[in-house]
């Protein structure tokens, strides 16, 4: 009896161990500057500023081709009315995904790569969405002087960054540092909610179930302690 | 400790833990069956827009919506008067059997003649409602153009060629056919004069 | 009604007596502690991973062609699933949480087997079938993990096809006979893609094959004696299904907790680099298995020889098969085994140290200890034969 403790608790002891490993772990294995903690907020506000920074800035050159305008519409934390989407769509049909004007080509020729599309951005760079806002408050001149100002960046591995600074007229004055944070928090929001825009109703109801789970599982404790008496007794 | 308490301890821990087994099964079972329903942007392409400024006097054309094919019919003047008097050939001249063959917009006795919110133009689904063949168009009157595939009365409209079930004009189904019910309609209205949303 | 329609049943097919043998009073030892609760939870998994799998392939398209923004109809199907499809992304998220539990839960109930030495006489073939199993669980993770189309999926795969080149003489047909051309392409994901429907429903055979000869030679136990069937048995039913079904209770917690509100697992589950579409012009920085594959893929980097990694990672899988053969052993329990219990502990620590190993960046440091935990790895199996002869077992429970 005693032993089987020992055993359960050396073996919880490790596991927990294990679990509080992993994200350090995983985070560990990425390598590279730490990054800024970005308060990323996914309530309406925020992430309709963000949404007009992703049109407005963003769009010039990326796509986030899985985001339609219905579901601009649909999706309750964005929340646009018919009229708003129908501003932003112009002649494009609502179950068109946000597209932008620029080619690939044409891109590829101005910047040396085709801009990504942004869909999944935020789940595919370790860091999420802290990643996005650190790289778009991140740039900077290059102390070596080598780099041109606009494509020196401090969180991007490598540092040469082929974009150039997409909020570049915000500046990185004192009164204007307030700006560029906002709109990099915003969009870095609205990417981080349109990369899985099922988390918030996914949260909600993993709250229930896991509500639920407690009850049923202390229940089938209960149940088991309760049946196992008989083998006790002897 | 008795006996008898514990086995009604027993029976309550056995009775809470099945039906909270059942809650989780039956829940879990929801999202299964939920996704096989329509999915968002499926149900999103349920509305059909359409310019029947296109459709020219006495032509019909077959269009898509929510991926079933839809009549809409540019009836002539003529076409519009052999609608009429043969009530007691059809099976439901009034369009009163089901939801399917009524509309909202359906709220006069002229727009259950004609079944259209504008008279000249038809617009019901192409399937015909024994099981599902698109019918044959026969506009004209008599056997002249159709010979003996349609009755020597014949009044025009449509011929199923799978069973041989008939409808008229506004897609009333005639009685003798296998069809139990006149062609479906759906809520549309126009956007313009001649541009109709559908569905 | 219901008595009478089972009669009827019965009548024709003695399903009456096939559940209460091997079911409800079927024996099993009494003594039975926790860690034999995962050979349940494993079926209980196998049963999710094909539930959410059918619904799943209702969906999902595996086709490379590319579309707008570098991506392709099967990625494209995916994120139509987390996004457009009615709970897609519940069903997914339990796939691929699924996959990693599966293996979880098996490398426990593998552990017990080592611990308690389940896979001693006459226990070998059930043992023996329970590795059949693994290689399987392997194959079908592999072939699964192409479907999305991401980075990692291709390069994987990629890979991994790769290693099949190092085979001599036949290893250049091998290569195209699994990748249906010269590199991973559509022809390797429409394969992959059967398969991967495939493996699972022969899992499904096998594990009933599992549970047949376990059912013959009967369970284990923690002090690893044959036990009296008369005084130490106890029925599965009621015994058991309480004890397994608190069992699945722990486990849906924690399966939960990862499906709802950590389903990517830091990366673990589902790899940040599968978020960027297949690039075959271009490797991502950093390329790992999914955890659960990771300690072979040290064992194969060991060896700076391609064949010779091959061949190691093929003998660390096939040295389990010859495991009840080599332990010479009378006692089966660890409990009583004090030098076979250093050992089997090391034997853990290694393959966790492995798994960390091959989920890491090469370094030199690492490549070392990747080094040092692959000869405790084949240690453990080329010691055993030895062991019997100097280890003084603890007197067993019972006096025997």
């Amino acid at each position: 009896m005693r032993g089987m403790m020992m055993k359960t608790l050396r073996f919880s002891l490790i596991a927990g161990l294990m679990l509080v490993m992993a994200p350090a772990m995983a985070s560990a294995s990425g390598g590279g500057v730490a990054l800024k903690h970005a308060e990323i907020s996914l309530d309406q506000e925020t992430i309709k500023a963000g949404l007009t920074v992703f049109t407005d800035v963003c769009m010039g050159c990326h796509s986030a081709k899985y985001v339609t305008y219905r579901n601009l519409m649909d999706y309750p934390e964005i929340g646009l009315t018919r009229e708003e989407v129908d501003d932003l769509r112009g002649s494009n049909s609502l179950m068109e995904g946000l597209k932008t004007e620029l080619a690939p080509e044409d891109a590829a020729e101005s910047y040396g790569v085709v801009p990504p599309d942004l869909s999944v951005i935020a789940r595919a760079r370790r860091g999420g969405g802290d990643y996005l806002y650190s790289l778009l408050t991140g740039y900077e001149e290059d102390p070596d002087g080598k780099v041109e100002d606009g494509n020196y960046n401090h969180f991007f591995p490598g540092n040469r960054i082929a974009m150039p600074d997409p909020l570049a007229w915000l500046g990185h004055d004192d009164d204007e540092t307030a700006e560029l944070e906002k709109q990099a928090r915003d969009v870095s929001s609205f990417l981080v909610f349109i990369g899985d825009p099922h988390q918030l109703e996914r949260k909600r109801l993993g709250r229930w179930v896991m509500g639920f789970l407690v009850l049923l599982t202390f229940v089938l404790w209960m149940l088991k302690k309760e049946v196992w008496k008989d083998v006790k007794k002897h | 400790m008795s006996d008898k308490a514990d086995h009604s301890r027993r029976n309550f821990l056995y009775v809470a833990a099945g039906g909270l087994g059942a809650v989780a099964a039956g829940a879990t079972a929801v999202p299964f069956i939920g996704s096989m329903l329509p999915a968002a942007d499926t149900l999103a392409a349920a509305k059909t827009e359409f310019d029947t400024s296109t459709v020219v006097e006495g032509q019909l054309v077959v269009i898509q919506w929510q991926g079933k094919p839809v009549f809409v019919v540019n009836r002539t003047a003529d076409m519009l008067e052999r609608v009429k008097g043969h009530d007691d050939k059809l099976k439901d001249p009034n369009s009163e059997a089901g939801e399917e063959v009524q509309a909202e917009w359906m709220d006069s006795e002229d727009k259950r003649t004609f079944r259209a919110i504008k008279p000249e133009i038809l617009i019901v689904v192409a399937s015909c409602t024994h099981l599902g063949c698109i019918p044959l168009f026969k506009p004209t009157a008599g056997q002249k153009d159709w010979g003996d595939s349609v009755p020597s009365d014949w009044a025009g409209g449509w011929h199923c060629p799978c069973h041989g079930s008939y409808y008229d004009l506004s897609a009333r189904v005639v009685k003798g056919s296998p069809a139990p019910q006149n062609l479906h309609v759906m809520s549309y209205e126009y956007k313009t004069d001649s541009i109709v949303v559908i569905g | 009604m219901k008595t009478g329609l089972f009669k009827w049943v019965d009548d024709r097919t003695g399903l009456e007596g096939i559940i209460k043998s091997q079911l409800t009073e079927y024996p099993v030892p009494k003594n039975l502690n926790y860690m034999w609760n995962f050979g349940s939870l494993a079926l209980l998994v196998l049963v999710l991973q094909i539930l959410t799998g059918i619904f799943l392939v209702m969906y999902y398209k595996p086709d490379a062609s590319l579309t707008y923004g570098g991506y392709t109809v099967a990625f494209d199907s995916v994120e139509r699933i987390m996004r457009d499809i009615n709970f897609g992304w519940l069903i997914r998220y339990m796939h691929a949480v699924g996959a990693s539990a599966f293996f979880v839960v098996v490398y426990m109930h593998i552990g017990r087997g080592l611990y308690y030495g389940s896979y001693k006489g006459p226990r070998e073939l059930l043992w023996i079938i329970g590795v059949v199993i693994l290689l399987i669980m392997q194959g079908a993770a592999f072939f699964g993990y192409l479907l999305p189309w991401g980075q990692m999926s291709f390069w994987g795969a990629t890979v991994i096809t790769n290693l099949f080149g190092a085979v001599p003489v036949l290893g250049e047909y091998l290569q195209q006979v699994l990748r249906g051309g010269f590199a991973v392409g559509d022809p390797t994901l429409n394969r992959f893609f059967s398969l991967h429907y495939l493996f699972p429903l022969l899992l499904a055979a096998i594990v009933g094959g599992h549970i047949h000869a376990l059912h013959v030679v009967h369970s284990n136990n923690p002090d690893g004696v044959d036990i009296d069937h008369e005084k130490d048995t106890i029925p599965f039913h009621p015994y058991y299904t309480v004890k397994d079904a608190f069992g699945v209770g722990v486990f849906l917690l924690g399966y939960c907790y990862f499906v709802f509100f950590q389903p990517e697992a830091w990366g673990y589950f589902i790899e940040v680099d599968n978020f960027v579409p297949a690039n075959n012009l271009q490797t991502p920085a950093h390329i790992a298995p999914v955890w659960y594959l990771t300690p072979w893929y040290t064992i194969l980097r060991t060896f700076e020889n391609k064949l010779l990694g091959v061949a190691m990672m093929g003998a660390s899988l096939a040295i389990l098969f010859v495991l009840p053969f080599l332990d010479r052993s009378k006692v089966r329990s660890a409990r009583y085994r004090p030098v076979f219990r250093q050992m089997v502990i090391l034997f853990f620590i290694s393959v966790v140290v492995l798994g960390y190993c091959g989920h890491s960046a090469p370094t030199a440091t690492l490549a070392i200890v990747g080094t040092i935990a692959t000869c405790v790895y084949f240690g453990f199996f080329l010691l055993l034969p030895f062991v019997h002869k100097f280890e003084k077992t603890k007197p067993l429970p019972g006096g025997e």
